[in-house]
């Protein structure tokens, strides 16, 4: 990462301390207003629960919905104790706040300053809810397919289920899949000829053709002719809420802006008076779409002006926090002290102890059992390595016991040492480092050229074509293997169990 | 069959997989519906012409796009001119009684504007003569009779520029809707428009301006922060990592906790570990060593192999020994993604908009079948590591009960 000199002086500017903070203050979504800030450095009461719900906003995983905001908020306050326990926030203070808001905003404004500190919280933030102009496609597999909440208990089945109802429902899952196929290869044609018919009409060179959001735009301004209308803010309503979140859509196929209009008001601040529910819709048409997505582009420029201002002024910030300042200035009170740094006000913890667990109520697929198969796999090589050496040491023991001894013996031995310590070194750096170049993530705009040039950062589509096939072989592997377990642990099991008549599983 | 607990779990997976399959099905049909319409005749709207007021910000002086009437289009407006006169005084004789009060100042506008528009700045506002009460038929007729010459959303944006600078209100038409229908035998206009698809005409289109600018300042704003976001300044990271460093031990632990993505991170290294030895031991053990030399490469191999084993494998019960076993807290936002084992995970999003070029229909094609493919077979993955974990809870379960029994 290039690191460029700032100028040290700006950072003792003492007027920019407001600054930083405004700024930060407008590049959070509906971020609190810089007094808060001001009042929660000193621990006042009143800044307590804008805070808990900024922090709410910032940890949690999905962007903003109504669903979000009508969350109490003690609910809200110990999401957010969890989320941060988990990404191993070091105070214990936090955790042991109240949830009903009464106190704490110091503590809340030291967690906020420990993300913005750790990670690009803002940027984050402004990724999820980029407005997309363009159709876009995701280039990782992050959410492709992604199940939608924790898989409900099935109420009906009480008893054993029948193995019949699972092979039944392993069928639809496969027909589902070949319908998902034949959908999607139409909608890739579909969208394909739009792109060439609007060739040369977009006014950026480097794009050079229409997206379906523009081009619906064009043909309908007025939104007047939603074909779906309700229907389709009612269909969204069961979906993951996500608002623009572009990269739900495992970019299979475009999500067009309009579809998803109905979730815009939540983004927009202020002026949207309609109630925001399933009703959504029809407040949408009050307005124009082609205003709507000139307003959310505004808002977003706005946002995007206060992080590059933040950026500026992050210096002064955190000297704020840490440092104590060399001269008073007006946002601060010129008592001089080290309280007057915000840290320095909070009381020291005591070490922590030592058994102190890390509980991760969020953690992704991290789940025991993913581990269990691991340790298991481990311990069958470690057995069958226990044997095999065993074996072989006396083996060649007894080998090299009639070979007799010499100098160039002993020299040979080392040399062999080596060559398979170095190996082994090298296995063990393979999974160790991570993975070389970063591989390309999230979201990325489609674009036809006929002639495929592309600039420094753009993609091409055949190069993803190949990683995705050496990704499908990899897969299909891993999949023959975990059928193969499958199939000698059902072996273990009818042996085990009398009388157990087992049908081949479905999952093929 | 297997024992009904475990089974139940195996269901609610499938369950999970089918919902999340007819979601994305869903998804799927609302974009094709959209696509498809775009692909047919775009049928002229009422609301083609029905414009809201504009904002302030949007009335901007910015050139027309090569929008400079041919001599055939300026003998269609007078036409038209004459046509909209004539419908005007018929409408006057109808609207006479209990008419609105929006009603008349329209009249008086557009008899003193539609002269105006054979005398006024022609090239500027062709449309002028359609920007007033009885505005929706004529302006399609215009559109009508130019569309030969001209793409039709071309047009439509003299009208908005028009409708600006005579400061007409949206909701002005429609007093004169009911009116409208009256005019359509006068009007000289063909009824039925032309369609216009976009397969003929789309290279004609042009996107609005404030539009245009919009979305230009947008993106180099995000330019912008592309770039700065790889020259970090050198004092802000420094103090970060200080402020860092400072809670760390304001609250007494020395070693930072490990966070759930670094647990994950760890484990997914460790499973990535696994299968690496699984297959270097086989290959070991399948090895037929020529002479002593290679033997003794080989149990060499095999032993370092056994002790890289054993550390994995008292790494993997540190890391199960930090995740505490606890009942998730009932988030009523719902589960995070699933991140899938087959991305790469933990990279940087890099979050400047970014270009994904393809050359060809069936080059889409292939690539948007080959994610679904990869999508699927992740699925299939974990619905075939559930199905193995319940079959070895229930060799558990049973060995327990043979132990006891």
């Amino acid at each position: 990462m290039r690191r460029r000199r700032v100028d040290p002086a700006a950072g003792a500017r003492a007027g920019s301390l407001p600054e930083a903070i405004a700024a930060l203050s407008r590049s959070l979504p509906s971020g609190p207003s810089p007094e808060i800030f001001r009042r929660a450095k000193f621990d006042r009461p009143e800044a307590t629960s804008a805070l808990w719900q900024l922090l709410f906003r910032v940890l949690s995983p999905l962007p903003a919905g109504n669903a979000l905001a009508s969350i109490a908020l003690e609910v809200q306050a110990r999401l957010v104790k969890s989320a941060l326990c988990s990404q191993g926030y070091p105070r214990l203070a936090l955790a042991q706040l109240p949830e009903d808001g009464s106190k704490g905003s110091r503590e809340l404004l030291l967690a906020l300053s420990w993300l913005l500190a750790r990670g690009p919280v803002l940027e984050q933030m402004l990724a999820q809810t980029r407005v997309p102009l363009g159709d876009e496609m995701t280039v990782c597999q992050c959410e492709a397919l992604a199940s939608l909440g924790p898989p409900a208990p099935h109420m009906e089945a009480e008893g054993p289920v029948d193995v019949r109802h699972m092979q039944w429902l392993m069928g639809k899952l496969r027909f589902r899949w070949r319908q998902l196929v034949s959908s999607q290869q139409e909608q890739c044609a579909l969208l394909s000829k739009i792109h060439l018919y609007t060739r040369g009409c977009h006014s950026d060179q480097n794009l050079g053709h229409l997206s379906v959001t523009e081009a619906e735009m064009l043909r309908d301004p007025e939104g007047g002719q939603k074909v779906s209308g309700a229907g389709a803010a009612q269909n969204l309503d069961l979906a993951y809420p996500k608002g623009l979140h572009f990269s739900c859509t495992p970019g299979m196929g475009p999500r067009t802006f309009w579809n998803d209009l109905w979730l815009v008001p939540r983004l927009l601040p202020g002026d949207w008076a309609a109630p925001l529910d399933p009703g959504g819709a029809s407040a949408c048409s009050l307005l124009s779409p082609l205003r709507v997505l000139l307003r959310t582009l505004e808002h977003e420029s706005r946002r995007l002006e206060a992080v590059l201002a933040w950026w500026r002024a992050e210096p002064v910030f955190w000297q704020w926090m840490v440092r104590k300042p060399t001269h008073p200035s007006p946002g601060i009170p010129s008592r001089s002290g080290p309280q007057d740094t915000v840290l320095g006000t909070c009381a020291p913890e005591a070490p922590a102890a030592a058994s102190q667990p890390t509980f991760l109520p969020w953690v992704p697929e991290c789940g025991d059992g993913e581990l269990e198969l691991v340790v298991r796999e481990l311990q069958t090589l470690e057995e069958e390595l226990r044997e095999a050496v065993e074996r072989r040491r006396v083996a060649w023991e007894a080998k090299a016991r009639g070979c007799g001894r010499g100098p160039e013996w002993s020299a040979a031995r080392r040399a062999s040492r080596e060559t398979v310590e170095k190996e082994l070194g090298a296995l063990q750096r393979c999974w160790e480092q991570d993975s070389g170049p970063a591989p390309a993530h999230g979201p990325h705009r489609l674009v036809r050229r006929e002639d495929g040039a592309t600039g420094d950062r753009d993609l091409r589509a055949a190069e993803l074509i190949r990683t995705l096939r050496s990704q499908e072989a990899c897969l299909e592997a891993v999949l023959r293997q975990l059928q193969g377990q499958c199939r000698q642990e059902l072996a273990g099991l009818t042996g085990a169990l009398p009388g157990l008549i087992w049908i081949p599983p479905p999952g093929r | 069959m297997l024992p009904a607990d475990c089974s139940r779990r195996l269901v609610a997976e499938l369950q999970g997989a089918l919902d999340a399959c007819a979601h994305r099905q869903l998804q799927l049909e609302q974009s094709l519906r959209v696509c498809r319409r775009l692909l047919q005749a775009w049928e002229p709207t009422g609301t083609w012409a029905c414009e809201p007021p504009p904002e302030p910000e949007t009335n901007e002086e910015d050139p027309l796009p090569a929008c400079t009437p041919s001599p055939q289009d300026l003998k269609e407006l007078e036409f038209l001119t004459q046509a909209l006169e004539k419908a005007v005084r018929v409408r006057r004789g109808i609207t006479k009684a209990g008419e609105r009060n929006k009603a008349p100042s329209l009249k008086s506008r557009s008899i003193v504007t539609s002269p105006g528009t054979t005398a006024s700045t022609r090239p500027q506002s062709p449309g002028q003569a359609g920007g007033h009460a009885s505005d929706r038929r004529p302006t399609k007729g215009l559109r009508q009779t130019t569309v030969p010459a001209k793409g039709r959303p071309e047009r439509r944006l003299p009208s908005v520029r028009d409708r600006t600078r005579a400061g007409i209100g949206a909701r002005a038409p429609r007093p004169g809707a009911g009116l409208r229908n009256q005019h359509m035998a006068p009007s000289a206009a063909p009824q039925a428009p032309e369609a216009f698809t976009l397969k003929e005409k789309g290279h004609l289109l042009r996107l609005p301006a404030a539009f245009r600018k919009a979305a230009s300042q947008n993106s180099s704003l995000w330019a912008q922060l592309s770039s700065m976001q790889t020259s970090d300044s050198m004092d802000a990271a420094a103090a970060k990592t200080q402020f860092l460093r400072n809670i760390q031990t304001a609250s007494g632990g020395s070693q930072p906790r490990l966070s759930a993505a670094e647990v994950e991170a760890e484990a997914r290294r460790l499973r990535k570990a696994c299968s690496l030895l699984r297959l270097r031991v086989r290959e070991e053990l399948s090895a037929a060593p020529m002479d002593w030399m290679q033997e003794y490469r080989c149990l060499l191999t095999l032993e370092g192999l056994q002790t890289m084993v054993g550390q994995c494998l008292q790494r993997l019960q540190e890391l199960r020994a930090a995740v505490v076993e606890r009942p998730p807290l009932p988030c009523p936002v719902g589960r995070p993604p699933r991140a899938s084992p087959s991305c790469g995970g933990g990279a940087e999003p890099t979050w400047s908009p970014q270009l994904l070029v393809y050359s060809s229909t069936q080059e889409l094609q292939t690539l948007a079948a080959l994610k679904l493919r990869v999508a699927v077979l992740d699925q299939q993955i974990h619905l075939q590591k559930v199905l193995l974990e319940e079959e070895m809870g229930v060799q558990q379960r049973s060995a327990a009960l043979r132990r006891t029994g």
